[in-house]
Parts: structure tokens; sequence; C-alpha cells
């Protein structure tokens, strides 16, 4: 109930009431679930299937069911990993960026972006888990005391930050969403009918009584985590491209990488936001919760990036060219116009060309545009990563050790499957958990709803 | 200082006073006159935290910011006091000819540490100042207050409390019921 200007438009339209709110996002809860969730569950199911297949066929087999060589000792993995791990960037963005700058349009998105930002770095722990060739041994990389005969972890390795890292960042991120959750979950308890809704909304919702009291502690530490995590999401980021830029490999060991990386997750993650959001929009009828509006801000934000991804694409030519290093210089001509220059074009023209579009009014508020973009920009990025690991360790210093690199069924299979893996827990949270955050929709609709308009000019201000 | 609030209140009765509003704006200025006029305004509740309405209640600004300071300097402390041990006293390594006290490679997982010292240690405080825990029965004021309405519940106290000026207050602003609450 702050001060509601008269020009600016609604974020909520329709006229929802705090009812039509409540109602809306608890309906494909407390409803059996439409034929649209059964057959997008199914698929997913499947496509995890083929991901548990490929993934175990790995684990026993070892690597060598995958196509690295001894040139090419990352590929698909890493890549997979970077890509989900950008992914996974949007959702603590939305939450906790645009918490701080006061953006309120993120309120009616957060939820399904944190939400997505949790399954996106689970997806990308498994390809970290699974390129160890043993994850039985996974646990390695945490500093433990000397048991097996071996020494502690090297603080030096940008590996070793990342494990910290990433862990940090789903802790965090998954407390953030909870946190968020506790007060809709009250919501779903109080209306339940059965018992074992009841029972189990109460056990989750933690006493939630929706006192002021509460709700200043709440509000208190919403912000410290939301200014916490904003660091966090940065530094995860640019701790990931550190696992590149600190190595000596020609076309990996560049400074601007941090940044670019930070950049580049962004992107990727606006666009899997798009994508997702405009699918649950149209299947879960919610258009007046995430309005043409919403979607115009989020393509400005893949726009910026895009370009200041692109940007980072042609500082790193013109930084390979000011060098004077040959093999500096020779990583990025390769990368251009090498054997993968299909990969680096594709790279080129989904995230800095495509983007482009987007300068335009109507392409920015058209959904079905919008969504195949969306792809396109998932597409670009995970050709990105493909671009920096492949291309710059293919070719090494020695010619005779020159090689080229084809993914295996089973690697393919492992990406498609991690699509499933990403999907199935999708579906399920639409399923179990409120997908757009009521309190916080319901602390941006007008209050003077049930008046029926005639009292517009009120705009009463208790912000004191 | 809350401790002897608390006293004070087993000294006089249980009894609640609720005004059920369907508005924001108006149980702000319910409460607002309520309290002008001196009644003990003992909470409100509502489905989303209204704006102001903390101050207006003097609920002071909360110490979890200090907890989070703390949580977060614990965490640094022993991220650094762990990879100093680690990697100068318990098992000094040389790599790359790299000094063994390398404090800028430190930075990363120190960062990481605080914050996640941070969040954990203000949210379990949070749950502990709230007395939240998984499973607990929830205190419900009315079933509707985490969907679309709004409760003001003021404390009775014996002989000194008019029930009836409070009661037609609460119905002059705009109350949609007004019901009496037994707490113990």
């Amino acid at each position: 109930m702050s001060y509601e200007s008269p020009i600016r438009d609604q974020l909520v339209t329709g006229g929802k009431t705090y009812r039509d709110v409540t109602r809306d996002v608890t309906r494909p809860l407390e409803n059996a679930p439409t034929k649209s969730w059964w057959i997008g569950f199914s698929i997913s199911t499947l496509v995890l299937a083929l991901w548990i297949g490929a993934t175990t066929y790995t684990v026993l087999v070892g690597l060598g069911a995958w196509g690295l060589n001894k040139t090419v000792g990352w590929a698909f993995d890493i890549t997979n990993f970077v890509f989900w791990v950008g992914i996974g960037h949007a959702g603590t963005l939305i939450s906790a960026v645009l918490l701080l700058f006061r953006q309120k349009w993120r309120m009616s998105i957060n939820r399904s972006a944190e939400a997505m930002t949790i399954f996106a770095v689970i997806c990308a722990a498994s390809f970290i888990l699974s390129h160890m060739g043993r994850p039985w041994v996974a646990y390695w990389p945490i500093p433990l005391p000397n048991a097996f005969g071996t020494l502690w972890v090297n603080f030096n390795s940008p590996l070793v930050w990342d494990v910290f890292a990433i862990s940090t960042y789903f802790s965090v991120s998954l407390v953030f969403w909870y946190i968020g959750l506790i007060p809709d979950i009250a919501t779903v308890r109080d209306r339940a009918v059965s018992k074992a809704r009841k029972f189990w909304y109460g056990f989750f919702a933690m006493g939630w009584n929706g006192s002021t009291k509460t709700w200043h502690r709440y509000e208190v530490i919403s912000l410290i985590l939301a200014g916490i995590s904003t660091p966090l999401v940065l530094s995860v980021h640019s701790i990931v491209s550190m696992d590149f830029a600190t190595s000596l490999v020609p076309g990996w060991h560049t400074t601007i990488f941090p940044p670019y990386f930070v950049a580049g997750a962004i992107f990727s993650g606006f666009g899997m936001v798009l994508t997702l959001l405009i699918i649950a929009r149209e299947v879960m009828n919610y258009k007046d919760y995430i309005t043409e509006a919403h979607l115009d801000a989020m393509t400005k934000i893949v726009m910026v990036t895009g370009t200041m991804v692109g940007m980072a694409y042609i500082t790193e030519f013109f930084v390979a060219a000011y060098s004077g290093v040959e093999y500096e210089q020779y990583a990025f001509l390769n990368r251009a116009f090498g054997p993968y220059w299909w990969a680096y074009w594709t790279m080129m023209t989904c995230n800095l060309i495509a983007p482009q579009v987007f300068w335009f009014k109507w392409a920015r508020t058209t959904p079905w545009f919008i969504f195949i973009m969306s792809i396109i920009v998932n597409i670009g990025m995970w050709f990105e990563r493909f671009v920096i690991i492949v291309t710059s360790l293919h070719r090494d210093f020695l010619p005779s050790s020159w090689a080229m690199y084809t993914p295996t069924i089973t690697e393919v299979s492992i990406l498609i499957g991690s699509f499933g893996l990403f999907f199935f827990l999708y579906f399920l949270f639409c399923k179990f958990l409120p997908t757009i955050n009521m309190a916080e929709v319901k602390s941006i609709i007008p209050t003077h709803h049930e008046d029926h308009g005639h009292n517009h000019a009120k705009g009463e201000n208790h912000a004191n | 200082m809350d401790i002897t609030m608390r006293k004070e209140k087993i000294m006089q009765t249980n009894k609640y006073i609720l005004g059920v509003y369907d508005n924001p704006d108006k149980i702000y200025s319910t409460t607002k006159k309520l309290i002008n006029k001196g009644y003990k305004v003992d909470d409100v509740y509502s489905p989303f935290a209204i704006h102001g309405m903390d101050r207006l209640l003097g609920i002071k600004r909360s110490n979890l910011t200090v907890a989070a300071f703390l949580f977060a300097m614990t965490g640094l402390t022993l991220a650094v006091t762990f990879q100093v041990y680690v990697s100068k006293i318990d098992w000094p390594m040389i790599i790359g000819g790299k000094p063994n006290l390398h404090i800028p490679t430190y930075i990363p997982i120190t960062f990481e540490l605080s914050i996640l010292f941070t969040a954990f240690g203000m949210v379990t405080c949070f749950f502990i100042v709230n007395k939240m825990f998984w499973g607990k029965n929830a205190d419900i004021i009315d079933p509707r207050v985490t969907d679309d309405l709004f409760v003001v519940s003021i404390e009775i106290q014996e002989n000194k409390t008019d029930i009836q000026a409070l009661n037609q207050i609460l119905v002059e602003n705009g109350a949609l019921e007004v019901r009496e609450r037994i707490k113990d």
C-alpha cells in the first residue's frame, strides 16, 4: 500500500482482488493436474529416464564412454555444467538484485525464477559429479584431514573455490526460496480441506500466522538475504570463469572472463526464465500476472546483456590481436575460421545479432516471438561455452597433438536428459508449490479495488 | 524488557478483541486511531507486510541485522584461520614456486563462507526469535488472514477498557466483524 501513481501502469492487470490472487495461484495445487501438465510431466519423466540411463552407463563404463581424447579433456561435460550454472543465475538476480533496486515487477516472476535457479544448479552439479568419472569419491575436493594419505586440497586452485561457490550458491538460494515460500505455504495450509494437505503444508509453514512482528523481521532478513545474494551471484560465475581464466590455455587466459561470464549468465538465465514463463502464462492462465510489461522488461535485459556478451567477443579478438602473442591470435582465428567455425558463428548470431530485434517494441511484447527468441538465446549460450572450451583445447601448442572432438551418443543423451531432470523438477514444483509469490503480489495490487474505481484520487501514502 | 511485559500480561486477562477488515488502508487508519486513543494494540495480522505498520505498532528495528554481521565475521574468521592453518602450518606445499601464505587466493573461499554463515545463521536466528519450527501448530487468528483479510487484535485490560466504545470504533471504521478471543 505504497503510493500508487496514476500514470504508472498496473503491474497486475484484470482488476484482481486479494481473493482472486489466492484462488488463481492455488488452483493448480488444489485441483487434479490438467491434461497439459500430465503430458509435460510424462515427457520430462521419459527424458529423465534417458539421463539416468546415460549417466549410469558412464559411471559403469567410465569416461571412455565419452568422446574425450588426450587433447580435448573437457568438452560436453563442462560445457553443460557452465550452461546450467549460467541459467541458474537469473533466479537470484531477479529476486535479489531487483529487490535491492526496488523493481516491483519482479514480484510475480521471482518464485518460478528462483525454482529454476535451484533446479538448474542441480543439473549443473550432476555434470560435475559425472565428469569426475568416479563419482563415489566426489567428496575429495572438500578439505578433509589427511586421512587417505593424500594432502589437503590446494587453496590456490579455482576448482576448489568453485566447490565452495557452487555449494554456497545452492544452499543460500534454497534458503532464500524457502523463506519466500513460507507465507504462501501458510496460505495453502489455511485453505486446505484434506488432512494430508493440512499436515504437510502446515509442517512446512512453521506456524506462520501473518503477525506484524513476524512480518517486520521477515522483511529485515529478506533485505539482508538479497544484499548478500547479490554479490554472491556475481561471485559464483566469476569463480566459474576463473576455472578457465587462471589457466595458461590461449583463449582462456583472459582477464575479461569474470564480467563476461556474469553477463552471459544473466543473458542465458533470462532466456530460460522467458521460455518457462511464456509457457506458464499460457498453460496456467497467468496473463494478468505475467503481463506484456513483464516480458518487455525482461527482453530489455536480454538485449542489454546479449550486447555486453557480444562486446566481450569482439574485445577478446582485439586483445588477442593487440597482445602480439601468436598463440593467442591463432586461438581466436581458429575459433572463427577453423574447423569449428559453425559453432562460433552460431554463437555470434544467436547472442549478439539476434537479440538486437528487441530494439523494436513489437518484438518485446509478442509472446510467441519472444518464446522463439528465448530458445535461440539458450542455443547461443550453449554454443558459447562449447566454443570457449572445445575450440581452445583442440589445437594446443604442439600441432602433432591437434585433435578433433565429437560427442558420443552417451554425451548427447546426458545433455538432452538433463533437460528432463530440469523439467521433471519444474513440473513437480508447479503442482505442489505456489508458482507466484502471492504475498508479494497482493502487496502491489491497488488497495481500493473494492471501491470500484470511484476513489482513485486517494492514493494515500503511509510511508511517512 | 520483554520479560517485564509478559509478567504484566499474566496479571491481566488474556482477552482480546479482534477487528476484521478487508483493506490494508482501513486497518492502518483504524490502528492509528486506536493507538492514539490509548488502546493496547497487541498485533495486526495481514496476508502481506503492510508498509509502515511495524513503526505504527512501535516495533523496534530487529537486531537480526547485528546477528547477520556477527555471523559474517564468524564465517570470515573461520575461513581465513582454516586456510592459513592448512596451507601454512599443517602441510606447507610449494606449488609453482608460489609462497605458502597466499592471501589473495583465500579471498574467494573466505567470501563464500562469510555469505554461507550469514545466511544460515541469520535465518536460524529468525526462526528462533519467531519460535518457528517445522511441524509447529500454528496459532491461527483467522484462516482468512493468509488470504484476503486483515485482523487487528486489541488487548483488553480488566475494568479499564471500554469494550462498548472499542467495538464502536472498530465498526465505524469499516470492520467486517468484531470478535472476542481468549488466549491461553
